[in-house]
């Protein structure tokens, strides 16, 4: 199976602090893979790194086998990798409607000037991540938390990107809405969607992962199946406390 | 009627009854509507940039100054005609916007007023000591060729200005473009995480304020014919382009046109009781009572009040 995503040896330092700390491993087209570990392990930050938010201290990224360290986010984007996050980060004063054209908006201002919304898109979007479509003009600032999240997820959909990096998404979501968003990601899949998955909500995540890695300080811990990676001794030492 | 045959029926009325103006007004209100038409163009152009994207320029007279001196010095100083030198004017004004652009890829918020602070007053530094001999030093230059003879024709141009550059903006705002400098004012992050380059938008945004800029600064000039660096750089004249933009609703393009009116209207008829400064503590408190009430300024009320009066009726 080709790889999607390559990480080699990334390190990034802030000052003295390792964030991450020679971390490597593979995501491969059509695979889901989990990344797991306690607060402050550097799972974020390895996503700010894949998507160029951050630059890293040292390692290779590899997107479908090229080297994307030197792209900027945008960039990044239209090669096909997208990303949700941690905090949801909308466009407070625009409807639910303008911030998913946000994402679907082309990267070329010719383009946004002269090109027509699609709507239907929109909608699409919309209703893929469970919004009513009566809902659509309603302000991003009047969202719940559960809804801001969907909000991300369809705005990062309409990007159009099929490797998705998905921060927290089920975090302040109902378990009504978690199962909806798990049955997307699914039916994603189907489609042929990559996704590393960052979620603190094991049940949560396990049927949705093909793999796992664990990290702690930024390292790798552990890496194979969701039952492996539990029953491994530093796993359960680092992540569920247990000695 | 249908809501969008109303605006159009609106406006409609509000640019005839702009045109028809010098039939109904004397000759020196109509010279302070005609300050009140470049007022509103500076404003539009202020809302273009730091309205939309929230990258707030507190320099702006550093673009209008750069369009109206470079103009000036061409047709004055090397006899060169003004169809010509409008364009090169509006030309080097955008170069200009591209330098104040620079600090914007690095610095947001307070920072970057400051920075362009900085550009206004070192533009006026620079024009009073860098060759008096092109720029007219600090008493600025007179006898600059006029485009227009008389406050009606003088009126007549700088309301087809105002009307079409305005128009133009809130054309180009209504497009996805204009939906994604919002953006950019929201959370430039998320811009650039929906895939989006923020620079490429932030430069669009900068070039179009330095065009308006530029093409209100150079027209101006060859109305007034002459240019004096001490008004131009006055920071009462900065607060007036911002007072106006905000008052009339920042970021909605047609808000501070609204804006210009008001404030330029409100301080000739407070000239007979203030003459001297003091009026724009005035204009200062008023500007502050309607952002208190209506942050998003006069645009936002007036939306208000008319809907209420269609509903009102029906």
């Amino acid at each position: 199976m080709t790889a999607a995503i390559e990480v080699r040896n990334l390190v990034k330092r802030f000052g003295g602090l390792v964030a991450t700390n020679n971390l490597s491993f593979d995501l491969d087209e059509g695979e889901s893979l989990g990344l797991i570990g306690p607060n402050g392990a550097g799972k974020t930050t390895v996503f700010a790194q894949i998507m160029g938010e951050l630059a890293q201290t040292s390692g290779t990224i590899r997107f479908k086998g090229q080297e994307i360290s030197g792209l900027s986010t945008s960039e990044r984007i239209s090669r096909g990798i997208s990303r949700t996050y941690q905090v949801p980060r909308p466009f407070t004063e625009l409807t639910v409607r303008e911030n998913i054209r946000v994402g679907l908006m082309p990267n070329n201002i010719r383009q946004l000037v002269f090109g027509a919304t699609d709507r239907v898109q929109e909608e699409r979007f919309a209703e893929s991540v469970g919004f009513n479509l009566r809902n659509l003009d309603r302000s991003a600032a009047e969202l719940s938390m559960g809804d801001l999240r969907k909000l991300e997820f369809a705005r990062t959909l309409a990007t159009g990107a099929k490797t998705l990096l998905l921060d927290e998404i089920f975090a302040g979501l109902t378990t009504g809405e978690i199962a909806m968003i798990a049955d997307l990601i699914k039916q994603l899949r189907r489609q042929g969607f990559t996704f590393l998955i960052v979620s603190h909500d094991l049940p949560a995540i396990t049927p949705l992962v093909d793999r796992v890695i664990a990290i702690e300080l930024g390292a790798l811990l552990a890496e194979g199946t969701m039952s492996e990676v539990l029953a491994n001794e530093d796993v359960r030492a680092s992540y569920l406390g247990e000695s | 009627m249908e809501l969008r045959q109303r605006h159009l029926a609106f406006w409609a009325i509000f640019i005839v009854g702009l045109y028809l103006m010098p039939e109904l007004v004397s000759k020196g209100t109509l010279r302070t509507m005609i300050f009140a038409c470049y007022l509103a163009i500076f404003a539009v152009s202020w809302d273009l940039l730091s309205g939309r994207t929230g990258y707030i320029s507190f320099g702006h007279p550093f673009l209008i100054g750069i369009g109206a001196y470079t103009t000036a010095i061409l047709t004055k100083r090397f006899d060169v005609a003004v169809e010509i030198s409008i364009p090169i004017a509006v030309l080097v004004t955008m170069i200009g916007g591209l330098v104040v652009l620079l600090p914007a890829l690095r610095i947001k918020g307070s920072y970057f007023a400051l920075v362009t602070l900085a550009f206004m007053e070192l533009m006026y530094q620079l024009v009073q000591v860098i060759r008096p001999d092109l720029t007219g030093g600090t008493r600025g230059m007179s006898g600059i060729e006029t485009l227009t003879r008389g406050a009606v024709n003088g009126y007549y141009l700088a309301v087809t200005l105002m009307v079409i550059l305005t128009f133009a903006a809130w054309l180009l705002m209504r497009t996805r473009l204009g939906t994604a400098l919002w953006a950019v004012g929201m959370n430039e992050e998320s811009v650039r995480g929906s895939g989006l380059s923020s620079t490429k938008l932030k430069m669009f945004a900068f070039l179009a304020s330095a065009f308006t800029a530029g093409i209100g600064g150079a027209f101006y000039v060859h109305y007034l014919g002459s240019i004096a660096p001490r008004a131009l750089f006055d920071i009462n004249f900065l607060f007036t382009i911002l007072v106006a933009a905000l008052i009339g609703g920042a970021g909605s393009i047609i808000g501070p046109v609204f804006g210009a009116f008001f404030l330029v209207f409100l301080l000739e008829w407070l000239r007979p009781w203030l003459p001297g400064a003091e009026r724009y503590f005035i204009y200062g408190g008023i500007a502050l009572l309607v952002y208190m009430y209506q942050p998003k300024g006069m645009v936002a009320i007036l939306e208000s009040l008319y809907s209420r009066f269609w509903r009102a009726r029906s």
